[in-house]
C-alpha cells in the first residue's frame, strides 16, 4: 500500500469508505487519469489496460438528492439519482470520463444526462445485449472493440493484447482475494461482520486494481489473526439485491439480530464470483464473463430445457450460497424503480422458499430516513425464523 | 376485494376526425380477433410494439396479442386498477411499468381461475402459445415482462429478440458501426423465425414476407404523407387523434387495413384543409406533444387543451417512422436485411442534423425540427411514474432545447400510462390554466 494512502487492513478500508474517493483524488493529484463508471457491467479490465484507473461512481444514502432533480425525473431508480447528484455536487470532480454500460432503462436513458451534464473529456456507452445467445455474444464483442479503440484514441495509445491479458490477470486476482474473503464467513459466527465486508468492498471500488488487491489481503490477515470473532446471532441471513453500494442496510439487519453472512448483490457476491478467462482474442473472454458468467437480472438468459432448470440458471447461485454458506433465511432488498429485479420477485422468492428457506422482500428508497420502517420488518422476520 | 371493483362510467372522448374515431371499434374487432384465433386454435404470440416483428407474424400467419395494448385498454376503461391489485399482491412492485403490472396481473388471475376473470374488458387477453420479448433497448420491462408471465404459465416458451440501436457519440460516427448492428439484429429475427417455427408449427413464407415489408413500406409513407397535412393552420388534426391513429400504426403495421387507414385519413385531412377546417374553429396556440405516453384514461385532457384555443399538430410519441426514401437504406433482396437496415436507419436519421448544431442532440433535434416545421408555440410532455424507458429525459430535453435554440413554454403533466390514481383532473386543469395564461403571455409580448 502506498504511503500517501489509508495505510491498511480494515481501518484503511473504513477511512477509504468513509471518505470515499479520497484515493483517486491523491492519485489524480499526481497525474493519473481516473475514468468513472457506472454498474458492475463497465469492463474494467480495458480501463485499466489502457493505464487509467476505473472508478465506480456511487450514491450516498446519508445526503438528500437536491441538484439532480433540476435534470433527471423522480421517476429514476433513486440510486442513479443519488449517484448523478452526488457527481453534480462536485464529489467526484477528479474524473476525467465516464463510461456507462447498457445495465437498465435508469442507467441507459440517462447517459445523455450524465453526459452533457458533466461535460468530462471522454465519454463512451457500451451497448451490452440483454440476451446471451451466440449472436448477442459476437455483437457485444464488437461493442467492446468499438470501446478499445476509442479508449485508446483517448489515451493516446492503442490498448494492446499483452496489456489486456496483465489487466485481466491483476481483475481475476482482486476477485480471487473477493473470495477469500467471502470464505471467512462461511464459519459459524462467521469470522467478519457483513457490514465489513461492505465497507471493504466498496472502498476496493475506488483505487487502481493492484492497491484493491493489498487492501484486500491485508484484511483477510487482519481478519484471520484478530482475537474474538464477531458474536454469534440469531440467524445467518443472505442479503440480494440489484446495487447496494453503502453498508447501512447490511449493519441494520446486523444490528437487528442476525449474522450477514451471504449475498448476491453489487458489489458482492454476483460481481465477484466469476473471472475472465484468458483466451487468444483477450475480448472473447471479457465478452464472455460480463455477458454470461455475471448472472444479474437486466441479462435474461434464453430458456433452455424445462421451466424448471431455466429457473435453476436464473437463480442458482443463490440456492447455492444458502447451502454453502448455511443461509436461514434471505432478504429481498431492492429500490424503488428497478425493473430488472422487481419483475423476478414472484418467480425469485418462490424459487428459494420451495427450499424450504424463508424471505423477506423489502422496497427501499435509497435514504437513511426509512431505516425505522425497514427495522421493524427485519426483527419481525428474524423472530419468524427463530420460532421454525 | 379486488373482484368486487367497477370500473367508472365514462363518456366517449370527442375526435377531430372521422378516422380517429373508427379506431376504438377496430381494437375491439382486433381484441375478439384474437380470441376467434384462439378458440379455431390458431397460433397466438404475446407480443409488443416496434420489435420489427410485426411483418414476420404476419407472413407466417401467427395472430399476435399486443399485451401493452390490452393494458392500455382496461387503462382507458378505467378498469386496470384490479389487475394492477393483483399484480401487487404476487410482490410485484407498484412502482414498475404498470403495462406489465396490469398484464401481469391479468394472466395470473386468468391462470389461477382456468378461465377469464370476471367481466374483463372487450373479452379480455387470450392465453398465448409463445411470447415474444424484446432484448433492448427500448424498454426493460420488455425483456422481464414475459419471464415473469412465466410464472403462471410456465409451458409457455419466450424468445427474447434483441433491437439495439446505435448511441448518439462523439468518439465515433454511427456509420463506423452500423454493419455490426444490421448483422446482430438480422441473426436475432432469424434465431426469431427459427423459434417461432419449432413452436407454432408455421413455416415461414419468404415471398409473403417480402410482400408484408414492402406494404409496410408504403405504409410508413403513408403515414408521414398524412401526418405532414398537419402543418396546416388551422391544423385537422391533433395529437388527441393521434393517440387513435396509433392503432393502425403499431398494432397492424404490415396490413392492408393499416395502409387503407392511413391514405383514408391523408384524404379526410386534405379535404379539410380545403376547406380551412381545423380542429377547432378559433385556433391561438400550436402545442407540440414532446415525449412520453398518455394517460389512457384521461385523453379528454386534449379536448379541455382545445376548449382554451390550443392544438397539437406534432407529437413524438408513436410516431417512430420517418419517411422511406429519407432513410437512405441500402437496397437488398432480404426482408429481413431490409427490416433490420429500416430500424437501425430510423435510429441514426437525426444524428447528422444534431451533429451540425453545437450541443444538441437527436432527440432534442427532432423536437427542435417539429417546432419549427409544425409551428409550435410551446411543449407539452408527460411523465407517467411507472415508466423509465419514454419518460426519462424529458427535462433535461426542454433543457438542452433553451440551451441550444430557445426559450419556449413548457409544460410538463404527471401521472400515469394505466394507474387512474395517480391522477389528479383539477391538479391537471389547473396546471393546463396556467400554462395556457404563459402561452398568452409570451404571445402578447411578441405582437
Amino acid at each position: 500500500m502506498p504511503e500517501e494512502g489509508a495505510g491498511k487492513g480494515l481501518a484503511a478500508a473504513d477511512r477509504y469508505y468513509q471518505d470515499y474517493g479520497f484515493r483517486a483524488r491523491e492519485l489524480k493529484n499526481q497525474g493519473r487519469k481516473i475514468i468513472g463508471y457506472l454498474c458492475a457491467l463497465a469492463p474494467v479490465e480495458i480501463i485499466t489496460a489502457a493505464g487509467f484507473i476505473p472508478f465506480r461512481i456511487k450514491g450516498n444514502v446519508n445526503e438528500p438528492i437536491t441538484k439532480a432533480d433540476t435534470q433527471m425525473e423522480t421517476i429514476v431508480c433513486p440510486l442513479v439519482r443519488s449517484c448523478f447528484d452526488m457527481a453534480l455536487k462536485g464529489n467526484y470532480e477528479f474524473l476525467d470520463g465516464l463510461v456507462i454500460p447498457h445495465a437498465c432503462d435508469s442507467i441507459v436513458r440517462t447517459y445523455d444526462i450524465w453526459k452533457y451534464n458533466l461535460g468530462l473529456s471522454y465519454n463512451h456507452f457500451i451497448n451490452m445485449p440483454h440476451t446471451d445467445d451466440d449472436s448477442s455474444l459476437e455483437f457485444f464483442k464488437a461493442e467492446l472493440a468499438t470501446f478499445r479503440k476509442s479508449l485508446g484514441k483517448f489515451a493516446g495509445k492503442e490498448i494492446s493484447d499483452d496489456s489486456l491479458v496483465e489487466a485481466i490477470g491483476r481483475h481475476n486476482q482482486n476477485r480471487a482475494k473477493v473470495r477469500e474473503l467471502y470464505g471467512l464467513r462461511q464459519s459459524e459466527p462467521p469470522l467478519i461482520l457483513g457490514a465489513e465486508v461492505s465497507q471493504v468492498l466498496i472502498a476496493a471500488m475506488s483505487m487502481p486494481v493492484e492497491e484493491s488487491i493489498e487492501l484486500l489481503s491485508s484484511v483477510v490477515d487482519e481478519v484471520k489473526g484478530r482475537a474474538g470473532a464477531p458474536a454469534k446471532k440469531s440467524a445467518r441471513i443472505m442479503v440480494v439485491g440489484a446495487q447496494v453500494d453503502d453498508a447501512a442496510f447490511i449493519k441494520l439487519v446486523e444490528d437487528s439480530g442476525a449474522n450477514v453472512v451471504a449475498d448476491d448483490l453489487c458489489p458482492g457476491g454476483r460481481e465477484h464470483w466469476s473471472y475472465v478467462e484468458v483466451t487468444k482474442d483477450p475480448l472473447d473472454g471479457i465478452a464472455e464473463r460480463y455477458l454470461r458468467k455475471i448472472n444479474c437480472g437486466r441479462t435474461c438468459r434464453q430458456m433452455r430445457g424445462t421451466y424448471q432448470e431455466f429457473l435453476e440458471e436464473r437463480f442458482g447461485q443463490i440456492g447455492r450460497a444458502i447451502k454453502d454458506f448455511k443461509v436461514d433465511g434471505v432478504i429481498l432488498y431492492l429500490y424503488k424503480y428497478c425493473d430488472p429485479f422487481g419483475f423476478d420477485v414472484p418467480a425469485m422468492k418462490s424459487y428459494i422458499e420451495s427450499r424450504g428457506t424463508p424471505v423477506l422482500y423489502l422496497e427501499d428508497e435509497y435514504s437513511m430516513s426509512t431505516i425505522g420502517r425497514l427495522r421493524t420488518r427485519i426483527q419481525a422476520f428474524l423472530e419468524l425464523i427463530g420460532s421454525r | 376485494m379486488t373482484e368486487e371493483k367497477k370500473p367508472e362510467e365514462r363518456k366517449r372522448r370527442r375526435t377531430a376526425t372521422e378516422a380517429a374515431s373508427t379506431v376504438a371499434p377496430m381494437v375491439k374487432a382486433m381484441i375478439a380477433d384474437v380470441l376467434k384465433a384462439k378458440e379455431e386454435g390458431k397460433p397466438i404470440a404475446y407480443s409488443f410494439i416496434y420489435c420489427c416483428y410485426d411483418e414476420i407474424l404476419r407472413a407466417m400467419d401467427i395472430v399476435p396479442a399486443w399485451t401493452e395494448n390490452y393494458a392500455g385498454i382496461c387503462g382507458a376503461k378505467r378498469d386496470a386498477q384490479r389487475f394492477l391489485e393483483r399484480a401487487e399482491a404476487e410482490n410485484l412492485s407498484r412502482s414498475l411499468c404498470t403495462y406489465a403490472l396490469c398484464g401481469l396481473g391479468f394472466d395470473a388471475w386468468r391462470e389461477e381461475l382456468g378461465e377469464m376473470p370476471p367481466e374483463p374488458p372487450w373479452g379480455g387477453q387470450a392465453r398465448p402459445d409463445v411470447m415474444l420479448g424484446s432484448g433492448q433497448m427500448i424498454c426493460d420491462p420488455r425483456n422481464k415482462w414475459y419471464h415473469a408471465a412465466q410464472h403462471y404459465m410456465p409451458d409457455v416458451p419466450v424468445y427474447d429478440v434483441a433491437m439495439p440501436w446505435i448511441p448518439f457519440e462523439d468518439d465515433y460516427d454511427y456509420r463506423e458501426v452500423q454493419d455490426y448492428y444490421v448483422k446482430y439484429i438480422v441473426k436475432q429475427l432469424r434465431g426469431l423465425v427459427e423459434f417461432l417455427e419449432r413452436h407454432t408449427g408455421k413455416k415461414m413464407d419468404w415471398d409473403r414476407l417480402s410482400e408484408v415489408v414492402e406494404l409496410a413500406d408504403r405504409t410508413w409513407d403513408m403515414v408521414i404523407e398524412a401526418y405532414e397535412l398537419r402543418r396546416a393552420i388551422p391544423c385537422p388534426m391533433g395529437t388527441g387523434d393521434a393517440m387513435n391513429t396509433m392503432v393502425p400504426l403499431t398494432f397492424m403495421m404490415g396490413t392492408q387495413q393499416a395502409y387503407d387507414f392511413f391514405r383514408g385519413l391523408r384524404d379526410e385531412l386534405q379535404l379539410k384543409i380545403a376547406n380551412k377546417e381545423g380542429i377547432i374553429p378559433d385556433e391561438k396556440y400550436r402545442l407540440l406533444w414532446g415525449g412520453g405516453l398518455p394517460s389512457w384514461f384521461a385523453l379528454t385532457d386534449f379536448n379541455y387543451f382545445n376548449s382554451k384555443g390550443a392544438v397539437f399538430p406534432a407529437e413524438v410519441t408513436y410516431r417512430l417512422i420517418e419517411p422511406i426514401g429519407r432513410l437512405d437504406l441500402p437496397k437488398v433482396s432480404d426482408p429481413i436485411e431490409h427490416i433490420a437496415w429500416r430500424w437501425t436507419k430510423y435510429w441514426t436519421y437525426w444524428h447528422d442534423k444534431a451533429r451540425k448544431r453545437p450541443g444538441s442532440h437527436p432527440d432534442v433535434e427532432h423536437l427542435i425540427n417539429y417546432i419549427e416545421d409544425y409551428t409550435i408555440d410551446g411543449v407539452v410532455m408527460h411523465e407517467a411514474f411507472s415508466c423509465r424507458s419514454w419518460h426519462v429525459g424529458l427535462i433535461w430535453h426542454l433543457n438542452q432545447i433553451k440551451k441550444v435554440y430557445k426559450d419556449i413554454p413548457s409544460l410538463i403533466l404527471e401521472s400515469d400510462i394505466v394507474d387512474i390514481s395517480t391522477y389528479n383532473e383539477a391538479d391537471t386543469r389547473a396546471r393546463i390554466d396556467a400554462f395556457i395564461d404563459t402561452l398568452e403571455a409570451v404571445k402578447s409580448r411578441g405582437r
